[in-house]
């Protein structure tokens, strides 16, 4: 059975900027007609960091931009939830410190107000990774010093508590949900640490990547878990590497792409894979072996791929171009339009048909 | 004041170096820019000093006297502001030359890759020229794809109500960069439109006339001055503008427009008609004849006037025959009826113009470059070759001097002249190394000795070309710029000679305190196969994390540089501080790091230690906590297994072995063997031994730590061989 949903080749919009894109989001919308998307922007001629949000017209293909937000350093991450109807932009910079911008009610694409926690409170050195609890007030924050810190977003400021600190002995470079209680993170040597709150101290089970002896471990750069199966965390990192890390197997990760992955699996890329999303929009092929089988993923590059691959399937090309892609998003609520930063100052946003 | 050299302050070395100087110096080239800086010191300024800093920018550092020590100045010392210099030309800002610096990458490299296949098939098929028939196509393809990034030609679709009144259509403003592109595009890289190649020229001029109105009047300034009364102009044939504007666009082929405005004419008005026939009829002649003026090229675009002829027999024959009737209708008798003067004295002006009376020609054009265009279309439409056409061009200039040359102009004498480095000169001057890095390639086109010119390796640059250099120097502008590093090898490694050696450099110059730059680094040196230099940069990145404390991140790198030496250094700060910490309680932290050491001895230099050393810790815990004389052998394995092992360093012997006490005193029965107690007891003697060397770290341990371990072991392996 092949994967239908992906026959029609998509359509694709360049939208050219004249700033770097650090990262890209879709803002949760309000309504159909709103399609809004956040982007974390440096400009090198005035050396000034900002996160913008636009509004994206498909005909003619045109981003409008909507607000500004000046931010003191550039962005090392930015995520994009909702909270009592409010689309709100969780922002962590190079500096250290982590902004909180929330849209209005009426005028989403305006973030007026913002909630800040300044460097070095949290973190030495930059921040790696922010992630905002599903439909939660609270972020963990993981940081190239081995700090994992919990931010709590309140009314009127922000609180933290620092769950763990490796005083650099372990650096953290990505961070996800999986469920109010616990979180996955990611770093060097392939390795992930899965955490929970109610057992603080240490995480819960670790994990190090070292299928292959002829190359070395590299970054895990990213890293997504389902809803529907919080025992499966999906990394991607160095080398084209996609894998994914079932809690319930701890000591036998499925490789899904990259070095080492075996003659059946064809790779997409071979470089960084620097963003890792489940796809919800590629229906599976494997309708019937639901429970083992991992779901549609989509990965973007820093050879210009993006592409969803799925376990023992040849992947689909999206998208490839001359120059890296950075980051991507998939919207929530229409996961048939992806967005994502090009190297070379330029977005690219996909439809599918 | 310091910093502005003042040619009046030191008149002693003045003669002196005017006569030394090796590049004569012309300052009326450019007018210097005066860049204000704020640095809010209070005078006196006593030092400036200014040094590049990144790209485009001067770092200039302003420094006062150092005060008196008395005074209660509480004023800063100095400070350093940057300056942004603009790059001087205000056509292109900065994100645009970026977008077409992006932009070009693609076209670029695929010619490269393509130049090296047929270079290598010329190879094999033995073939006398490296570039076979087709080559040019592929030039012509890449010259597509650069004009593109210059500017969209797309001119907006006309408006569905014309307004007669609008002469000129509103277009983009056309750009210089996208005209020097062109001109070198017609000229080198498409074949394909050598025979109406004058025809390409008018087209030329009528899209870039504007350009030119910036140094001198032109037939285009001259048309929106004439647009703009046009609204105003009650009786528009009584007005001698009207047909100095119409000759004018005649003599550079605009046809479609002075047919347009042949139009407004007003003899054409419904109750004019009946009384001005013969007018009417005159004006509706020359217009006519206009229309259907003989031009050898393909095709002429939707909308656009005029016959067109492909074959050169056929355009000569019709060329006769039109001019024929032109001949005829200026000797009509018709004229003497006409009794509007303006009218009749316009219209047989613009009859001259189309039978190539010279000095009508030359009356109604302004600039050179237009008078040099009327030349093809009406005096000599049958001129072949770049000579001829550069002789005339120099009559043209001579009948019409300039005040001051357009960059354009210049190159356009290049192309004619054919002067290889005029043009690149002027390119250069004009437009940057990016026009150079990238015209070079149309240039080696053009024909055999410019490419030879080009392509000749020189003594005096260094053993590298002409072409080799300017890529080197285009390479070096994107080198500099934080956003545009990334795509400055494409163009160095097609440099054959120094291209290798500068990407390595840039390379080892970029900054690694980023993961994601020093990620993006890594992967150009995979692409290159630059393994020594990619496992130096990983080094370099070790060495800065680790002692930025991130201690984990530090090791990584080392790991993936397989660098023993500073892994077996770092391995030595790393025990002293596991001496003091591992405790069950740190063991948490160091986990991470454990886990990411591995236990295999490769690439750790010696780290594997902790590995082992954290196995052993478990399993003795186990035995504290009450458990089997199984678990106590498995605690005996992993001892021995430490303290055989090379890298377990000397001064955690000690403290290994009293940590293991109750192993050694275990009660059921002995644990180790006798050849086991013997290693135990040769270690133990040794370091005796190294105690006598000055280096020698003393454990912190109680006192009689030694002695009760000599004596847990002497017991141990009188036990062990009664036993056995």
């Amino acid at each position: 059975m092949a994967i239908t949903a992906l026959s029609e080749p998509p359509q694709i919009h360049r939208l050219r900027q004249s700033k770097y894109i650090d990262a890209v989001r879709w803002l949760p919308p309000l309504s159909a007609l709103d399609r809004l998307a956040v982007i974390a922007v440096f400009d090198s001629d005035s050396d000034s960091a900002a996160i913008e949000t636009h509004s994206f017209a498909p005909d003619p293909e045109n981003l409008t931009q909507q607000s500004q937000w000046f931010s003191p350093s550039r962005i090392s991450s930015l995520k994009t939830s909702q909270s009592h109807h409010k689309p709100f932009v969780a922002a962590a910079t190079l500096a250290g410190s982590i902004h909180i911008l929330f849209g209005d009610s009426m005028d989403p694409a305006s973030l007026e107000s913002e909630l800040l926690m300044p460097e070095k409170a949290l973190h030495e050195g930059p921040i790696s990774c922010v992630d905002i609890m599903d439909g939660g007030v609270e972020c963990v924050s993981v940081g190239e010093d081995g700090r994992v810190n919990l931010v709590s977003v309140g009314e009127s400021e922000l609180s933290y508590q620092r769950i763990f600190d490796s005083s650099g002995l372990v650096s953290f470079t990505t961070a996800k949900w999986a469920s109010p209680s616990e979180f996955a993170t990611g770093g060097y040597g392939f390795s992930l640490q899965w955490w929970d709150q109610r057992k603080p101290g240490a995480a819960v089970s670790q994990f190090k990547g070292s299928w292959s002896q002829r190359t070395t471990p590299g970054i895990v750069h990213s890293i997504d878990i389902h809803p529907s199966r919080k025992h499966t965390c999906l990394a991607g990192g160095s080398l084209g590497t996609v894998f994914a890390w079932d809690l319930r197997w701890p000591q036998q990760p499925i490789l899904l792409s990259g070095v080492g992955a075996g003659e059946t699996t064809h790779s997409p890329c071979e470089s960084e894979v620097w963003e890792v999303h489940f796809d919800h929009y590629a229906k599976s092929s494997n309708v019937g072996n639901v429970s083992s089988r991992i779901l549609p993923t989509m990965i973007c590059s820093e050879d210009g791929i993006l592409a969803v691959v799925e376990q023992g399937e040849e992947p689909v090309e999206l998208l490839a171009e001359p120059c890296a892609i950075n980051s991507f998003d998939i919207d929530r609520q229409y996961p048939s339009d992806v967005i994502c930063s090009l190297e070379w100052e330029s977005i690219a946003i996909l439809t599918r048909s | 004041m310091p910093g502005v050299a003042s040619g009046s302050g030191d008149t002693r070395g003045a003669s002196g170096s005017n006569d030394s100087s090796l590049v004569p110096y012309l300052p009326e080239l450019r007018q210097p820019v005066v860049y204000s800086l704020h640095h809010g010191l209070k005078p006196p300024i006593g030092r400036l000093s200014i040094s590049w800093s990144r790209g485009n920018n001067l770092r200039v550092s302003v420094l006062r006297p150092p005060s008196a020590e008395d005074s209660d100045d509480v004023e800063v010392g100095g400070r350093v502001v940057e300056v942004r210099l603009s790059n001087g030309d205000g056509e292109t800002g900065d994100a645009k030359w970026r977008r077409i610096a992006y932009g070009s990458v693609p076209p670029f490299a695929l010619l490269q890759s393509r130049r090296s296949s047929v270079a290598s098939l010329s190879k094999m098929s033995m073939s006398p020229s490296p570039y076979n028939i087709d080559w040019w196509e592929y030039v012509m393809e890449y010259s597509k794809d650069i004009n593109s990034l210059l500017g969209d030609s797309k001119a907006p679709p006309n408006p569905v109500i014309d307004d007669p009144k609008t002469v000129l259509r509103n277009v983009e403003e056309p750009t210089s960069l996208k005209a020097a592109w062109e001109l070198m595009e017609m000229f080198y890289a498409d074949k394909q439109c050598q025979s109406w190649l004058l025809e390409r020229l008018v087209d030329w001029l009528a899209d870039y006339d504007s350009l030119l109105s910036s140094t001198q009047p032109t037939v285009h300034s001259k048309l929106v001055d004439f647009q703009n009364e046009l609204v105003g102009l009650q009786v528009i044939e009584d007005n001698p503008k009207y047909w100095e504007v119409l000759s004018s666009a005649l003599a550079v082929g605009w046809i479609e427009i002075v047919v347009k405005m042949l139009r407004l004419h007003g003899s054409y008005q419904f109750h004019q008609l009946g009384n001005r026939e013969i007018e009417n009829g005159l004006v509706e002649t020359v217009s006519f004849l206009i229309s259907k003026m003989p031009r050898m090229r393909p095709e002429v675009e939707y909308g656009r006037l005029g016959e067109c002829y492909k074959a050169k027999p056929d355009f000569i024959k019709a060329w006769e025959k039109w001019r024929g009737k032109i001949t005829k209708l200026d000797c009509s008798a018709f004229w003497l009826q006409c009794d509007h003067r303006q009218t009749r004295e316009g219209l047989k002006n613009m009859i001259q113009i189309m039978l190539g009376n010279t000095d009508n020609i030359c009356n109604v054009t302004c600039h050179w470059i237009e008078l040099f265009i009327s030349h093809f279309l009406y005096v000599r439409p049958f001129t072949v070759g770049l000579e001829s056409m550069y002789s005339l061009a120099q009559k043209c200039m001579q009948l019409k001097p300039m005040s001051s040359a357009h960059g354009l102009i210049a190159i356009i004498l290049g192309i004619l002249g054919e002067n290889t480095e005029v043009i690149l000169a002027e390119c250069s001057r004009a437009f940057g190394p990016w026009m150079v890095a990238h015209a070079i390639e149309l240039l080696t086109t053009g024909s055999d000795e410019a490419e030879f010119l080009l392509q000749e390796e020189r003594h005096s640059l260094g053993g590298i070309s002409i072409a080799e250099l300017h890529r080197l120097v285009y390479a070096q502008v994107l080198s500099s710029h934080p956003l545009t590093w990334q795509i400055a090898p494409i163009y160095l490694t097609s440099c054959m000679k120094q291209g290798m050696g500068l990407l390595e450099i840039l390379l080892y110059k970029l900054p690694i305190q980023h993961n994601e730059t020093l990620l993006k680094n890594l992967e150009i040196c995979r692409l290159y196969e630059l393994d020594t230099i990619s496992s130096n940069i990983m080094k370099i990145a070790g060495v800065y994390h680790w002692k930025h404390g991130r201690k984990g991140s530090g090791v990584f790198w080392l790991q993936q540089a397989r660098d023993e030496i500073r892994l077996s250094r770092i391995a030595q700060h790393l025990f002293d501080s596991v001496g003091k910490s591992i405790s069950d309680e740190s063991f948490k932290q160091w986990e991470g790091l454990i886990e990411l050491l591995g236990s295999e001895s490769k690439t750790t230099g010696g780290l594997e230690f902790l590995h082992k050393y954290r196995d052993f810790k478990k399993s003795l815990k186990q035995v504290y906590g009450g458990k089997t004389t199984d678990t106590a052998r498995q605690a005996v394995e992993s001892l021995i297994s430490l303290m055989k092992n090379p890298s377990t360093p000397q001064r955690f012997w000690l403290p290994i072995l009293h940590d293991s006490l109750k192993l050694l005193n275990w009660q059921e029965r002995p644990l180790l063997n006798v050849s086991q107690t013997s290693l135990l007891l040769n270690k133990l003697q040794e370091l005796s031994m190294a105690k006598l060397r000055p280096d020698f770290i003393e454990a912190d341990l109680p006192p009689q730590a030694l002695s009760s371990v000599r004596l847990a072991l002497a017991t141990n392996l009188g036990r062990a061989i009664l036993e056995e």
